[in-house]
């Protein structure tokens, strides 16, 4: 896959497959919104994104230097993508849904130099602007004109800049892609990958997801998301696979729509989406023609059993439950056609991955008996730091081993059962939300004195955000301040963050040195024991 | 005020976008921001702007802001 030496991830998912004879194929079908279509060639995916090298070449950009998109689903976010990467600019991606505390978060540490986002999205930006002086320009797919010297038009810089690039030659440790990613305790960090990742995408996309030239692919992923470039961009084109996306959300009938008519072959979702279509009538399933359809996929959150048994009964398919990280940049474990599925495992390590259970002392666990989930260094998209960070990033290996942060056991045949987070970061529909985050949104609301932010079990959503507060003496709890506090947290983080529940209750319980006792907090919710509370700060 | 243009500043607060312009026709497609999640702040914001409760099930079927506007006229005329 990789020739000459030419690992740049850019080039590799663009001209190598004009070179491979692909230049007349689908690269990418976009779906709108609103159900219409337009196709992309490789050869234009190459030429767009040869574009906007360009484009940020002229803005004096070089390699080294990170740009992010903060955009919804759309064609745009492909090009700035590859092109930035063909740059060998460092290319990071943000979630639409994303506020200005939590860009501001990102673009601040990473010292980012551009963006390119919506018109709409402009005033988060504008509300954090002076914060981040590294934030040279502003790059807006949705205007004619540029607003201002460093606010500029994308379609007016493209319209100037040429459609021929040849990316510099890119040695496998050259900086790639930026995800940030939430802990329990601080700041999100920033996730850097490097373009030899590419190894790890393009083998697991042929060997896992078992994507072949002729198949039609979809991956219902946003880009935010590590899964969204991981397997929404990179590994198929490097197969030249023909890509479906769509630019809508959830919506049953679209989605059916969509496989039936694109002839949908791999399709890669998520156990919330998946949960939520167990949910529609089955006549809607029951008329769809589903004959292309080879394989299913599912990534985020552990899938449950009824789901893969509902796939079985209602569309007489297996859906293959798959595990990885941000950190990992590829899949690590996973179900897959020709390895029985055991219902509500992870599956079995991919090919080249050495997966193992460790005790907090690092010994090795007993199969059937729960430790920390493991995995030994060295597969090509292991992620070289944390940008800013490598204290943090130190602390991740221990032993010869990469410790997750996720728990599990394995069973006497090899498969991994996740059993939750050896951390307190929420998994809410596949993303992990950090309590510090919301506690500290939380706080900067006048009402509030002191919050606790815990994750709960939820049918839909595997994990939602559960808020305690404490109100200052004066103020009372009103569905006013439940507005407020929804629209401030889902405003500065983002709605994925917003709490679904809300508890006004005394005081926080903290230990003695002020520590958040979030499963304190945790065992109040669910009705369980506290377990030791010695350390309990008193009144 | 009408029903429409009380609804429009409250999709301009939740979606903390002032030009927003809705339409019956808008869709949550047409407005950046619209997931379900965000859909429940909406939900809270309208309840407490109109002072009426919507069940579950009225709130997960609508399709556009048309059938949002027709349910918070017809919960507000069983008040009256």
């Amino acid at each position: 896959m990789v020739m000459k030496g030419q690992y740049n991830i850019g080039h590799i998912c663009t001209r190598q497959q004009c070179e491979a004879g692909r230049s007349e194929k689908v690269a990418m079908r976009w779906i709108s919104q609103h159900m219409e279509q337009t196709d992309y060639t490789f050869t234009q995916l190459d030429q767009q994104t040869n574009r906007f090298a360009n484009v940020l070449g002229s803005l004096g950009f070089g390699p080294g230097d990170i740009f992010f998109t903060f955009l919804p689903k759309m064609p745009e976010q492909f090009f700035a993508f590859l092109g930035t990467l063909k740059l060998q600019v460092i290319a990071g991606t943000l979630f639409s849904n994303f506020g200005e505390e939590a860009l501001l978060d990102r673009l601040g540490d990473s010292k980012a130099r551009g963006i390119i986002t919506k018109k709409s999205f402009l005033k988060k930006i504008g509300r954090i602007r002076d914060q981040l002086p590294n934030l040279r320009y502003v790059i807006v797919v949705d205007i004619e004109e540029h607003q201002s010297d460093d606010i500029l038009s994308y379609s007016r810089l493209m319209q100037e800049a040429s459609d021929r690039f040849t990316a510099p030659a890119t040695s496998a440790d050259t900086p790639s892609v930026l995800h940030y990613t939430s802990g329990s305790t601080g700041k999100p960090k920033g996730v850097q990958h490097v373009h030899g990742s590419i190894l790890s995408q393009d083998m697991t996309a042929r060997e896992i997801l078992q994507l072949s030239e002729d198949d039609v692919y979809w991956c219902t992923a946003d880009q935010g998301w590590v899964t969204g470039t991981s397997y929404g961009i990179i590994g198929p084109w490097s197969i030249g696979v023909t890509q479906v996306h769509f630019g809508g959300g959830y919506n049953a009938e679209h989605w059916f729509d969509i496989l039936q008519r694109e002839k949908i072959s791999v399709w890669y979702s998520a156990p919330t989406a998946l949960r939520m279509l167990l949910k529609e009538e089955p006549e809607l399933f029951a008329r769809c023609d589903l004959s292309n359809l080879r394989h299913i996929f599912s990534v985020g959150e552990p899938l449950n059993p009824e789901v893969i048994h509902w796939a079985r009964r209602t569309l007489d398919r297996d859906i293959y439950d798959t595990w990885f990280q941000t950190e990992t940049g590829a899949i690590m474990i996973a179900n897959r056609p020709g390895i029985e599925v055991r219902p509500g495992s992870m599956g079995k390590p991919a090919p080249g991955i050495e997966a193992a259970i460790i005790a907090d002392d690092g010994s090795p666990v007993p199969d059937g008996e729960q430790g920390n989930l493991c995995v030994k260094p060295g597969w090509p998209s292991m992620f070289v730091t944390y940008l800013n960070n490598p204290e943090v990033y130190g602390q991740k290996f221990r032993g010869g081993y990469y410790y997750s942060g996720d728990t599990a056991y394995r069973d006497a045949d090899g498969y991994f059962w996740f059993m939750g987070r050896s951390d307190d970061v929420i998994n809410t529909a596949g993303h992990l939300v950090s309590p510090f985050e919301v506690e500290s949104a939380l706080l900067e609301i006048p009402e509030i004195a002191e919050s606790g932010v815990i994750g709960a079990p939820d049918e839909l959503l595997f994990e939602k955000v559960v808020a305690y507060i404490a109100l200052h003496d004066n103020c009372e709890y009103s569905p006013q301040l439940e507005l407020k506090i929804r629209l401030h947290v889902s405003n500065k983080a983002s709605t994925i963050a917003t709490p679904q529940e809300i508890f006004v209750i005394d005081k926080i319980p903290k230990n003695k040195s002020g520590k958040i006792m979030r499963r304190v907090l945790k065992a109040r919710y669910l009705g369980t024991d506290a377990g030791d509370i010695s350390t309990m700060e008193e009144d | 005020m009408d029903t429409m243009t009380t609804l429009n500043g409250i999709f301009c607060e939740v979606f903390d976008e002032d030009s927003i312009q809705i339409t019956r026709e808008t869709t949550a497609d047409d407005v950046d921001g619209w997931d379900s999640l965000s859909h429940t702040n909406l939900i809270v914001a309208v309840e407490m702007a109109f002072n009426v409760r919507f069940n579950l099930k009225d709130t997960r079927t609508l399709k556009d802001v048309g059938e949002l506007i027709d349910l918070i006229d017809r919960k507000l005329a069983e008040k009256a």
